[in-house]
């Protein structure tokens, strides 16, 4: 941070600086976004590569840029309790149909651990690097569970979460301008198994009830995992 | 109208007060949240804060201790820009230069490949399933 001014050397100055940063760019993204309306615009792509930029040619590291804008990540925290409104307000659709939900759920786990590993082997990628993919179809804190419960290394699994998530709720818009889902609980589902927290901002963006299902399975598929995963590998030993 | 105790009815001029104001429902969110952090603190659970508190006020609103009007504004301020909370999680990349070539690369297309399959795996099997659920509903209800 040497090479910054100095106030900046200051804690609170320091943070604010980077919150304001962090925050102004999002705003401006979300305009951008709205004014010219391309997939690859979306605020969830476009907001971190111009921070990144911003980072980067500040000669600033993520340690330095992180300590400013920690708040801002741990307002996931509430954000996860906030969840519970959406799905109360859609308690009746999930419990009409929670068998159909259990079903995708299982049929995207399967996928998401059958898949990373067929294209890591494939693209000769192994080991470590291999073990860390697996887990990151899943919110971040059950994902570094994941992670350290099956060898992998589980901060290397979050920055995959990361990078998973704001893919996911990009491709996700592609997927549904082309695959014709007409229920809600399929567009939410699509989101919330795939592309977690991020997703569901996007899915929560598309409409309440989609966002509503997407929240639900993002959770309910951290937890199966959590349980499953290591019940997984004492049968593979 | 349920028959409510003294309790329950001293706390009225705080429910109503709370149903106004957008701010008090953003403290009563936080609230929630900081006590399930509390709450993995002490037990040691594996599972994250955030969760416990969801499931905390989840069961406020389903057992009628509390009335979604009392927090659903404030909710919503959290989730309309959700996705800025993750921006600075994503910058972890910058601190990862060796990503920034061939196995970079790599990871990206593993995970871009392997989130449309299970995208278009999960959105089918709910929608499909669901169709199916609809046709043996419309079957069974037909037949009788």
């Amino acid at each position: 941070m040497a090479a910054l001014h100095p106030l900046l050397a200051n804690p609170l100055a320091h943070g604010v600086f980077w919150s304001a940063v962090t925050i102004g760019l999002y705003l401006l993204a979300k305009r951008v976004y709205r004014r010219w309306g391309y997939w690859w615009l979306m605020p969830m792509a476009l907001t971190p590569v111009l921070v990144g930029v911003v980072v980067v040619a500040l000669h600033a590291g993520y340690g330095d840029y992180i300590s400013g804008t920690r708040w801002l990540v741990l307002l996931l925290g509430p954000a996860t309790v906030a969840f519970a409104i959406p799905i109360y307000e859609h308690r009746q659709l999930i419990r009409a149909q929670w068998p159909v939900l259990l079903l995708g759920m299982i049929a995207g786990s399967v996928t998401a651990v059958a898949s990373s590993w067929a294209l890591a082997s494939l693209l000769g990628l192994n080991g470590v690097l291999r073990l860390s993919l697996l887990p990151r179809s899943i919110s971040t804190p059950f994902a570094m569970e994941v992670s350290g419960d099956i060898g992998g290394v589980p901060e290397l699994t979050a920055v995959f979460v990361i990078v998973t998530g704001v893919v996911g709720a990009v491709i996700g818009d592609v997927l549904l301008a082309r695959v014709p889902l007409r229920s809600a609980l399929a567009r939410g589902a699509l989101f919330g198994i795939a592309a977690h927290g991020a997703g569901t901002a996007r899915a929560h963006q598309i409409g309440a009830t989609e966002g509503a299902v997407s929240g639900l399975v993002m959770v309910l598929v951290g937890l199966m995992n959590v349980l499953v995963a290591p019940l997984v590998m004492g049968l593979l030993q | 109208m349920k028959p409510q105790s003294p309790l329950l009815r001293a706390t009225v001029p705080a429910r109503r007060l709370i149903r106004r104001s957008r701010l008090l429902q953003i403290a009563l969110v936080l609230a929630i949240w900081l006590l399930g952090e509390g709450l993995v603190r002490l037990s040691g659970l594996p599972l994250p804060g955030g969760l416990i508190g969801m499931a905390l006020l989840l069961w406020l609103l389903l057992s009628g201790r509390l009335s979604v009007f009392s927090a659903r504004r404030g909710a919503d301020w959290f989730l309309a820009d959700l996705l800025l909370f993750f921006v600075p999680a994503a910058l972890a990349v910058v601190d990862h230069r060796e990503f920034f070539g061939l196995i970079g690369v790599k990871i990206l297309l593993v995970i871009l490949l392997s989130t449309a399959a299970v995208m278009l795996v999960t959105g089918l099997t709910v929608e499909l399933s669901l169709r199916w659920r609809q046709a043996l509903g419309r079957a069974a209800s037909s037949s009788r």
